[in-house]
């Protein structure tokens, strides 16, 4: 209780706040994001042990002139349902903190450093606070650039994992040389990078039965023998060298990159990995078209190789691989969202947009936008075919009628291991007045195999869903939604609530039950547990 | 830890206000090119506004900023920068809806949201108001049809409080 009496009068503070504050000559700046939930009870959802859980970050900067600082602060009290990575119980920490010096040409930063080389397949650190991900690293980093020609950044440290800090020490380099700067064509983008990422981590932290000696090894005359690690060439020290290529011309971009990754640990032995990634866009006034091709062999880096426990396994990650499937903004063709078979697959998306706009009427106009992706496995299975993992065609079609109306209709066809769907959504706006307005979705997906309504659970059958939203701006916003299975459960999970926005704070108070499944963002997914409750979120800067 | 906790809020509620300029972050434009968010400041006021594909409110923004941009600055000379936070997942995907949509805006890519971090943004959709110097002078969270005139009211306000300055 005490803990919550500080958290609201912390609160209060910052929200009392509208602007950036002066301190001395210098300025701070900050942020504060709270969730909470008081779990309610429900006849057909198991209900926490905790019947509360309140995920808190404070975040507060201070910049002066060249230099900056600051620190963030995480309480769980305790932690919502499904983020058992980030604490079981309380938990109360500093999440991060910083000292940075910037001048035109370099940059040094010490403390927790947020960074990505190239796409991220070989090092990206990050804050994902939905998905309960923060696998920054605690270390030094420095940056120079040599004029616009070339710039190179070096980092060490140790990678933050779940609300510790791992026993690991990760160090990296990225070069980026600029060749169209060295060339003199500003119009062309044509640069040449690459990126070498070393992980160390002691063999004495590997579970006991890796460092005991295999007694069928054992040289009778020495007496010696070799254990687990020495017999899979597992070393304290993993590398990964990455080379890319990105150019840029007019309409045209074409880039990529080519990874290699030596011997890391995973439950099948130790193995060597490796990825190739390649993008080719073209644009022509409101045309353009994105194709993307990725295969990747055993590239799961994670950052203690020897941890089992899948609890803790979400932010357990060096580098970032993420799906390269498209996302959507509704919820039946979200349900079963693709996740990466970072042991092997090949695959890719191609993106095709066209928006068509009356010369006369600004507030008249069509977008079209079709997707497709498709991933397989790496290697032939026993039917010595590659296996399909998931397929996905999609098409939606945006229409502004004029200033009052809006409709979008999207289909999709889904395809995975176990099931095939198709999704249909219809979403319709209506503005009244200039600050009133009504938005509206219907969704339906039809289960495409008969197997699935009965053996994958995950599926379920059939399912509709629909929402209806009425916004008062810019301030109130009041919504209601229910996603109901007709297949096999005949379950509805139901949810409204309102939010009120002033300025840079947003409240947002909500009812309604959860469905267990996948919440992902990017490319990476946090499984979260069904549950019923009342959601209470909050949102500010200054 | 507590007391730290406390203090940090004292600290912050103590201050008094004032603008904050923009941070200097670098990011990547609609070409590919490495650019710092401060260079963009031309002397114009502008809105900065964060969106991504996965954040629907956010697209809705931009498309009713885009659609009235032609009658605003028919009012007051404007810039619009869009700054996509997609990751490596949908950054491609971004840059062709960006590009197709017809949005005369300043397109950015934040691709590990460094600049996102920068200016304490932990909800998308959040939109800035910005004067012709990089100072940010409001800002805005979330998006109802209609709330983007909010924005343009600060612009039109800068405008005149320049014009009081002459």
């Amino acid at each position: 209780m005490k803990r919550i009496v500080i958290l609201c009068a912390a609160l209060c503070a910052v929200v009392s706040l509208s602007a950036q504050k002066v301190v001395g000559k210098g300025q701070v700046s900050g942020s504060f994001e709270s969730s909470s939930v008081y779990y309610t009870p429900d006849k057909t959802v198991e209900r926490p042990d905790d019947r509360f859980g309140s995920n808190n970050y404070l975040k507060v900067d201070y910049a002066n002139g060249r230099f900056s600082a600051g620190v963030q602060l995480n309480a769980f009290l305790p932690a919502l349902v499904g983020y058992e990575n980030l604490a079981d119980g309380y938990k109360f920490y500093l999440a991060s903190k910083y000292v940075q010096w910037k001048d035109r040409n370099f940059e040094i930063l010490v403390g927790d450093i947020f960074d990505q080389f190239g796409s991220g397949l070989v090092f990206r650190s990050y804050e994902d606070r939905q998905l309960g991900v923060n696998n920054s690293v605690e270390g030094v980093r420095a940056a120079y650039n040599f004029g616009r020609y070339v710039s190179v950044r070096g980092l060490y440290g140790r990678p933050r994992l779940n609300t510790d800090y791992s026993k690991t020490w990760v160090r990296g380099a990225d070069l980026v040389v600029s060749l169209a700067d060295i060339m003199d064509a500003p119009a062309v983008n044509f640069t040449l990078e690459g990126s070498y990422v070393n992980r160390y981590q002691n063999l004495n932290q590997a579970p006991e039965w890796m460092q005991e000696v295999d007694p069928s090894t054992i040289d009778p005359e020495t007496g010696e023998g070799l254990n687990y690690l020495q017999m899979e060439g597992i070393s304290p020290n993993l590398n990964m060298y990455s080379g890319r290529v990105n150019f840029g011309w007019q309409g045209l971009t074409v880039s990529g990159e080519y990874v290699h990754k030596s011997k890391d640990f995973f439950s099948t032995g130790a193995t060597k990995g490796w990825a190739a990634i390649a993008e080719l866009g073209y644009n022509y006034k409101t045309f353009s078209v994105m194709a993307t091709f990725r295969a990747l062999d055993h590239m799961a880096t994670p950052i203690n190789q020897f941890m089992n426990d899948s609890r803790y396994a979400i932010a357990n990650s060096i580098n970032y691989i993420p799906a390269l499937t498209r996302q959507y903004t509704y919820m039946l063709a979200n349900l079963n969202p693709y996740q990466v078979i970072a042991t092997g697959e090949m695959g890719g998306q191609v993106d095709l947009c066209y928006s068509y706009r009356s010369k006369e009427n600004r507030y008249r106009y069509w977008n079209f936008h079709a997707n497709f992706s498709t991933f397989y496995s790496l290697k032939p299975f026993e039917s010595k075919k590659r296996s399909l993992f998931w397929r996905d065609v999609n098409v939606d079609v945006e229409r502004q009628w004029n200033k009052k109306w809006k409709s979008l209709i999207l289909y999709s066809y889904q395809n995975n291991m176990e099931h095939e769907a198709h999704v249909f959504v219809g979403d319709v706006t209506h503005k009244f007045t200039r600050k009133m307005s009504l938005r509206f979705e219907l969704q339906y997906l039809l289960s495409g195999d008969e197997r699935s309504e009965w053996t994958a659970s995950h599926s379920e059958g059939d399912w509709v869903a629909g929402l209806v939203e009425f916004n008062i701006a810019p301030q109130w916003s009041i919504y209601a939604q229910d996603m109901y299975n007709i297949g096999m459960t005949k379950r509805h999970y139901y949810n409204g609530g309102f939010s009120y926005t002033h300025n840079r704070t947003r409240v947002q108070l909500s009812y309604g039950r959860n469905r267990a499944g996948y919440i992902c963002s990017g490319g990476v997914c946090r499984y979260s547990p069904a549950y019923t409750g009342v959601n209470l979120m909050l949102t500010s800067s200054f | 830890m507590k007391k730290l906790f406390s203090l940090l809020c004292l600290v912050v509620a103590a201050s008094v206000a004032t603008a904050q300029q923009l941070p200097d972050v670098k990011v990547e434009n609609a070409q590919g090119k490495i650019v710092s968010v401060r260079s963009i400041a031309n002397g114009k006021p502008m809105i900065i506004s964060y969106w991504s594909i996965a954040c629907k409110p956010c697209i809705q923004e931009l498309n009713a900023i885009n659609d009235a941009l032609a009658e605003w600055r028919e009012e007051a000379d404007l810039e619009v920068v869009a700054v996509s936070t997609d990751d490596a997942r949908l950054k491609a995907t971004a840059k062709a809806i960006a590009t197709s949509r017809g949005w005369e805006f300043i397109c950015l890519f934040d691709e590990n949201q460094e600049l996102k971090r920068a200016m304490n943004v932990s909800l998308t959709p959040q939109s800035f108001v910005v004067d012709g110097e990089g100072n940010i002078i409001f800002s805005h969270s979330g998006y109802t049809p209609g709330s983007e005139q909010l924005l343009f009211d600060k612009i039109v306000e800068l405008k005149k409080g320049a014009k009081k300055k002459k």
